[in-house]
């Protein structure tokens, strides 16, 4: 069977970044993508870019699996690129036809918005490459616990949250079976009709319905409740490693802060 | 010859590897093809056979053994990294012949029902003659018919939504769908999978009577029962790779080999394997329960005459009519 | 393995908050101890999903402790129905479900019922819960409160026990149908039951991942588990010491496999298979040889042999 791409599916390894508390490394990647934004010139990126690289190595990823962990979301690279090329005008003019005009100033802008883009999507892809889906809820949970004396249901969402990743992979490849099966009845998808559309989606819905329905019998034969009395196999705990990696984040927010006062 | 797979290859690491390699293949000898080949993982080797006009064919292997990707080979839906499939002729690769061949191809996935996605009976059944851009009143007569072969009232279904129906009539209505494309090959994929025995069994008959009308069959199954009874020639995958390519007396002739890849020969077939080793003699090839009843029957009336004298009488006599017309 | 987990007992009162039903749960094993209730006992059990047309009626059925009993029937005979009564996931709406000597209705037994009589569902697909096999496998023991150390020891001992050692790390996703079974199942074991239900648990899995299957169904068995399995099988159905068939929401008849799967006739009207070694012996007779009506093919062979040696 074919492998259903997602983006950044955990990669198994045993590396400091594997070992870090999930709750860090949620909050730490959300730093490290203001970091992303906080570069303002291609000095700033480029530091950005070295070490995401050395995070990147320090996990014990391949850098082009990395690459690929991401490529599904490459047309938002690219499409955002070319709208910076054809929107942002300035300098030298390289082409122009009818409404069309390309500039220096808007390959420039495209070029910077697509790295930094790239950065990000890295940064997150870090994040679920080397984070357990379990985990990364349980840190969801654990971060929105405060606000479950506000009504806000913590550990039902990062529950929801869990399951639907766990069922990710299942419903990209189902889709791909209805997708061949109605191919198989001659459908044509090209021409983006209605009942084409339907044929597809109402499967996957009515599939996801029936999983969704056994899912939860099979929960409540396993005495699911709620969190109340829950342990973890994995109990989250802080540790020095995240110590020390709050430290490198601060010494590359620092880097990058200094690179927007380096002279264009 | 409606369906021909020819030295049929095919990765999921590199499906698209196809013209290199071709190309590749062409300019070397067949055994350097076959070396540069073992690099990769293939999820079909070498695949090669033809699907003769009103064939039986059986598709035996255990999950993973590539049938379904043998299966999508069928109507286009992948296409060779190497080698080729013909159908009528006509290579595959080329859109246009993929094309056409999705309609004259009929593929039933397992689980059919769960493609079902209409508000009623008629629609569902109504979207592949639709497709095809037939016109209305056809696309009606399309259906009736459908329904009829499935042994469906139209008049009760149609107009009913199919998720009202019962599993085993659900699946019939996706057979439909299928079917009122008329497709002069039906390729199935475990069509019984999941059904209680009653049903199974009326949907063997199904399949029976639809091969009978002149359809060519391609069925994949994990029953060895199912294969030998219904199949006129036995295709054994493993590992991507074509062991057996025989009839069902060939291929469940060597019970070991099938057992060293995770299959097995039908009941029957296994057991009369039991008693051969006891020292019975067994002189068919393929078995079923009437027929090897009637042979041990015969094998044990042979010298009991003193010591049963009943089954004794009884006993030769019934082996040689059913040897006679088996 | 012992048949009573007292650890499990009080954790599974740890786990749910209310004090009240902490010392209920406590109280059990002392009830349990001196006078051992049966597995199952169902007293004119019936039950309706929609409140007009009956699922199951009037069934009786005892189960004892270490039994392992399959329950036979075609679609819609109600076995699934009754299957999910064992493990409270439904309660009848007459007559009354003891699991344990526990009545179903009380809801304050029922994550005990629940985590003494695991089950195992039909698909593969929509009974993990995580997609880790290790997370999977330590939910149920999870949702009890097992303290960390101790869920470690019993996500190893489970996956152990269904054959898969060290697939701990492996992603469900990656699994054959028959392992995510396996898996299923230490999930399941993972709570130390003493009952197992396997509704229809080999139904959609290859003959091989069946076979491998019924040996686990066999293993956990001679460990001390009640098992009840089931099945559309009747090969699977012929290795359990008792076979109760279901049909139209009733018990049609029950007994020994060989009393059971031998009746042709009945497990036709059932819609039922008969096994191949009862179909062989019944053409046998009929052509004149009567060597018996055996449900397993070694036993009828033994007797061909017998018959063979003396002709």
């Amino acid at each position: 069977m074919p492998d259903a791409a997602l983006i950044g599916r955990y990669w198994p390894a045993d590396s400091p970044l594997h070992r870090m508390d999930a709750r860090a490394k949620l909050v730490m990647s959300l730093v490290l993508m203001a970091v992303v934004f906080v570069a303002q010139t291609f000095w700033g990126l480029a530091v950005c870019a070295l070490f995401i690289g050395a995070f990147f190595l320090l996990a014990r990823i391949p850098l082009g699996k990395a690459l690929r962990s991401v490529a599904p979301l490459a047309f938002i690279v690219v499409v955002t690129a070319l709208l910076n090329v054809f929107f942002v005008q300035g300098g030298p003019v390289y082409f122009e036809w009818w409404i069309v005009r390309i500039s220096q100033a808007g390959l420039v802008q495209a070029a910077f918005i697509a790295c930094r883009l790239l950065l990000l999507l890295l940064g997150v892809s870090l994040l679920t490459l080397t984070t357990q889906t379990l985990d990364i809820t349980d840190a969801f949970e654990h971060l929105l616990k405060p606000l479950a004396r506000f009504g806000v249901p913590a550990h039902e969402l990062s529950m929801m949250m869990g399951i639907a990743l766990r069922f990710l992979p299942q419903f990209a490849q189902e889709l791909a079976t209805i997708y061949r099966a109605q191919l198989s009845r001659a459908a044509t998808f090209s021409k983006g009709r209605a009942r084409t559309l339907l044929s597809l989606m109402v499967p996957l819905f009515t599939s996801a319905f029936r999983h969704a329905e056994t899912l939860s019998s099979a929960m409540d034969a396993r005495c699911y409740h709620g969190g109340a009395g829950r342990t973890r196999l994995h109990p989250l705990a802080l540790s020095r490693t995240d110590a020390a990696a709050a430290g490198v984040l601060a010494l590359m927010l620092a880097c990058v802060f200094a690179t927007n006062f380096i002279p264009h | 010859m409606p369906l021909a797979f020819e030295g049929v290859s095919y990765s999921y690491d590199d499906p698209k590897g196809r013209k290199k390699k071709r190309a590749h293949r062409s300019a070397q000898t067949e055994p350097a093809a076959a070396a540069t080949g073992g690099a990769r993982r293939w999820a079909l080797h070498e695949v090669s056979f033809t699907l003769e006009d009103g064939e039986f064919l059986g598709l035996a292997g255990h999950t993973g053994s590539g049938k379904s990707t043998l299966i999508q080979h069928a109507n286009g839906l992948l296409h060779p990294t190497e080698g080729r499939v013909l159908f009528d002729g006509r290579d595959l690769a080329d859109k246009q012949a993929a094309q056409e061949c999705r309609s004259a191809v009929g593929l039933v996935f397992q689980y059919p029902e769960h493609q079902l996605f209409a508000a009623t009976v008629r629609e569902d059944v109504a979207f592949g003659p639709r497709n095809l851009g037939l016109p209305e009143d056809e696309v009606a007569a399309r259906v009736s018919e459908a329904l009829a072969l499935v042994h469906l009232d139209e008049a009760d279904v149609a107009e009913r939504s199919p998720f009202e129906l019962s599993g085993g009539q659900q699946r019939r209505v996706a057979f439909a769908g299928v079917l009122a494309m008329r497709p002069r090959v039906l390729v199935l994929d475990e069509p019984v999978a999941g059904l209680d025995p009653v049903a199974r069994e009326e949907f063997l008959a199904l399949i029976g009577e639809l091969h009978r009308t002149g359809l060519s069959l391609m069925m994949a199954s994990h029953s060895m029962e199912d294969l030998a009874r219904l199949a006129d020639r036995i295709l054994v995958l493993a590992g991507g790779e074509m062991l057996r390519l025989g009839t069902p007396e060939e291929v469940f002739s060597d019970g070991e080999g099938l057992r060293a890849v995770g299959l097995d020969v039908p009941a029957a077939q296994r057991f009369a394997e039991q008693l051969r080793a006891e020292g019975f003699r067994l002189p068919r090839a393929l078995y079923d329960v009437e027929s090897l009843a009637a042979d041990i029957a015969a094998e044990l009336g042979a010298g009991a005459s003193a010591a049963e004298p009943a089954a004794a009488a009884a006993g030769p006599a019934t082996s040689q009519q059913e040897g006679h017309h088996a | 393995m012992s048949t009573l987990e007292p650890s499990g007992f009080a954790l599974g009162a740890a786990a749910a908050s209310a004090a009240a039903d902490a010392s209920d749960v406590a109280a059990a094993p002392a009830t349990a101890a001196p006078d051992p209730a049966p597995a199952v006992d169902a007293h004119g059990l019936a039950f309706t999903y929609d409140g007009s047309s009956f699922v199951l009626q009037g069934i009786d059925l005892r189960i004892e402790r270490g039994e392992f009993v399959a329950i036979l029937g075609g679609n819609g005979s109600g076995k699934s129905t009754l299957a999910k009564h064992m493990n409270a996931l439904l309660t009848p709406d007459e007559g009354r479900m003891d699991v344990l000597g526990r009545d179903t209705r009380d809801p304050q037994a029922t994550y005990l019922i629940r985590s003494q009589a695991g089950m195992v569902f039909q698909n593969p697909d929509d009974q993990l819960v995580a997609s880790l096999v290790e997370n999977d496998v330590a939910f149920g023991p999870e949702n009890l409160g097992v303290p960390a150390p101790e869920l470690r020891e019993r996500v190893d001992e489970s996956l152990e026990a269904v054959g898969l050692p060290g697939f701990q790390k492996r992603e469900t996703a990656s699994l054959s149908g028959g392992q995510k079974q396996r898996v299923a199942t230490a999930g399941m074991l993972a709570m130390r039951p003493e009952i197992v239900i396997l509704d229809e648990a080999t139904s959609m899995l290859d003959p091989q991942g069946r076979a491998s299957f019924m040996e686990l169904c066999r293993s956990m068995h001679a460990a001390g588990k009640t098992v009840v399995m089931i099945t559309h099988f009747m090969e699977e159905a012929s290795q359990a010491d008792r076979v109760v068939v279901l049909d139209g929401g009733r018990v049609a008849c029950e007994g020994a496999p060989d009393e059971v799967l031998s009746q042709a006739d009945l497990l036709e009207h059932l819609n039922l298979d008969v096994p191949f070694s009862c179909a062989l012996s019944l053409a046998l007779r009929a052509a004149g040889v009567d060597a018996g009506v055996h449900v397993r093919p070694y036993e009828l062979k033994e007797e061909l042999c017998r018959l063979h040696s003396k002709a």
